[in-house]
Order: C-alpha cells, then sequence, then structure tokens
C-alpha cells in the first residue's frame, strides 16, 4: 500500500520537475525572442496600421472619426453606437527597458511605442467597423484606456485593453441609404 | 449590424439624427464580470512574454462588453423605452484576470 503512494509521489514530482524544465526553457527561448525580434514587429504593426488608415482616410476624403458632441448637421436620418477594442501590451523585453527607465526617469520611449500602436490599431478598427456598417461619419468618439490586470497582482498578463467608441450617423443623399 | 438591437436604437450623442425625444425614462445599465479559462489565461501568458496583441483577451472583452450592452437594453426595454442616448462605458479590474465592464445610458422615447 504504503509502495502505491509513494509511486503516485514520486510520479508527481517528475511531471512537476518536466514541467519546470520545460517552462524555463519556453520562458528563456521566448524572451531572448523577444529582444530580439519584438521591437521589429511593434514597428512593422504601426507601419501596417498606417497604410489600412490611409485606405481608409482615401475612401472617406477624410477622418471619419471626430469628437463633436452633438449632431452639426440637419440632414442626418440613422444613427447607432460603433465600438472596437484591442487587449495590446508590451513584450517582457520591453518591460525590462521601462523598468530601467524608471530608474533613470525621462520618458520612456519604447513602451510610448508599443501603447500608441495599440491605440493607433484601435481606432482604425473602429473606422473599419463604421465602414463596415456604412457609416458616413463617426461622432462623438471616446478612447477608453484600461489596465488589464491589477497593480497588485504583478505575476499576471502585463497589457493594456483599448477601447474606442462612438456614433455613426448616416446623412441624406450620401449613397449609403 | 452591430448598432439597433432588438429594435432599440444606441448612441452616444444627446440626440438621434432624425428623431425627436419625446419622454425621459431614467438611467440604465447593464454590467458583466468575465474571466477567461486556465488553459486559454497560459497561452495569453505566454503571448505575453513576446508582446503585441492578445487576442484571446480582446475577443473575451468584446463577447463580455456586447453582453453588458444587450443587459442595458433589456432593461431599457422592461422600462418602454425604444432608445438608450449618451451610452457610457466603464472598465475596471476586479481581480487578476477578471474585468468588470459596465455600460450606461439614459432610455428614453423617440418619435
Amino acid at each position: 500500500m504504503s509502495e502505491i503512494i509513494v509511486g503516485i509521489l514520486v510520479g508527481i514530482g517528475i511531471l512537476l520537475a518536466i514541467f519546470g524544465v520545460l517552462w524555463t526553457l519556453l520562458f528563456t527561448g521566448m524572451f531572448v525572442y523577444a529582444a530580439l525580434f519584438s521591437t521589429k514587429n511593434v514597428e512593422n504593426k504601426g507601419v501596417e496600421v498606417a497604410q489600412r488608415e490611409a485606405e481608409t482616410l482615401q475612401k472617406f476624403g477624410r477622418d471619419p472619426l471626430s469628437n463633436i458632441r452633438k449632431e452639426y448637421r440637419q440632414d442626418g436620418i440613422d444613427s447607432g453606437l460603433v465600438y472596437a477594442n484591442v487587449v495590446y501590451g508590451p513584450s517582457y523585453w520591453h518591460l525590462m527597458i521601462g523598468w530601467f527607465g524608471n530608474i533613470v526617469g525621462g520618458q520612456i520611449n519604447i513602451l510610448h511605442k508599443v501603447i500608441s500602436t495599440g491605440r493607433a490599431l484601435a481606432t482604425q478598427r473602429l473606422r473599419e467597423q463604421a465602414e463596415l456598417a456604412g457609416w458616413d461619419e463617426v461622432l462623438n468618439v471616446r478612447i477608453d484606456t484600461s489596465a488589464l490586470a491589477p497593480i497588485s497582482s504583478p505575476s499576471r498578463v502585463k497589457a493594456v485593453e483599448i477601447f474606442a467608441y462612438g456614433t455613426g450617423v448616416k446623412y441624406k443623399g450620401s449613397g449609403n441609404e | 449590424m452591430q448598432h439597433i438591437v432588438g429594435g432599440v436604437i444606441v448612441v452616444n450623442t444627446e440626440t438621434i439624427a432624425g428623431k425627436v425625444i419625446t419622454k425621459n425614462l431614467g438611467v440604465v445599465g447593464g454590467s458583466t464580470v468575465r474571466a477567461k479559462n486556465v488553459g486559454r489565461d497560459i497561452f495569453a501568458g505566454l503571448k505575453n512574454i513576446v508582446g503585441g496583441e492578445l487576442t484571446a483577451y480582446t475577443e473575451l472583452l468584446d463577447e463580455s462588453r456586447n453582453q453588458a450592452i444587450s443587459r442595458m437594453i433589456a432593461d431599457a426595454t422592461a422600462r418602454g423605452a425604444n432608445a438608450v442616448i449618451n451610452v457610457r462605458f466603464a472598465t475596471s479590474a476586479v481581480t487578476a484576470g477578471a474585468s468588470e465592464l459596465f455600460a450606461y445610458g439614459t432610455a428614453v422615447v423617440v418619435e
């Protein structure tokens, strides 16, 4: 009987050891990957979003988003809520740079770049949602940023959610009716 | 279409284009608290090391927000409203891995 219990305990111990070794290897590998490529990835994403933005601006003829609070034109015929979100986070490499930056003080360029890219992505998704729903314009745009995990739990996912929303409006004689 | 649910118009402006507000029925709201399951949390944790968008969480929060909005609309319908104006959203992290999403607005009758 006692042999079975010992066997189970040893089995659990071996499994935990394997998991630990795998995790260490995986974490190190991904951290190295992050150190080598994550800055490049963020830059590529920024370029891609800028391209999509340029395409949308060309389709609308101008930026469809604005944060004017009321309908300033009298010929609106339909309106409704439009929203888009993105969860975007810096890599552990960027967090480490940020940590060092915290000691020295001043602006932390890379974290700024990561959050800006996330925000550009969220607003671009809002434009694409507006285009999909056939709105001519989006009024009263708000952009909310919230941390995904509370600061009190440092071991959890480190990312921000950016949520953009506004009111889509359709105008008479715009061809979208 | 994501903007009209069950015949109720939802906007975050104070007026609705082409409509006249005839009756104010007060503030309505809807909220939800959601967490991802452990398996996808671990994958998101791995993705977090590399950085960039965490698609699993984007989808989770989108679903949750849709639920909060539909609860708000159910509240408005129960009061006999056919539109919700001046909608605002609030997000807060309750505990690790769980977020509360809250949507609120003013229920009105429009013609």
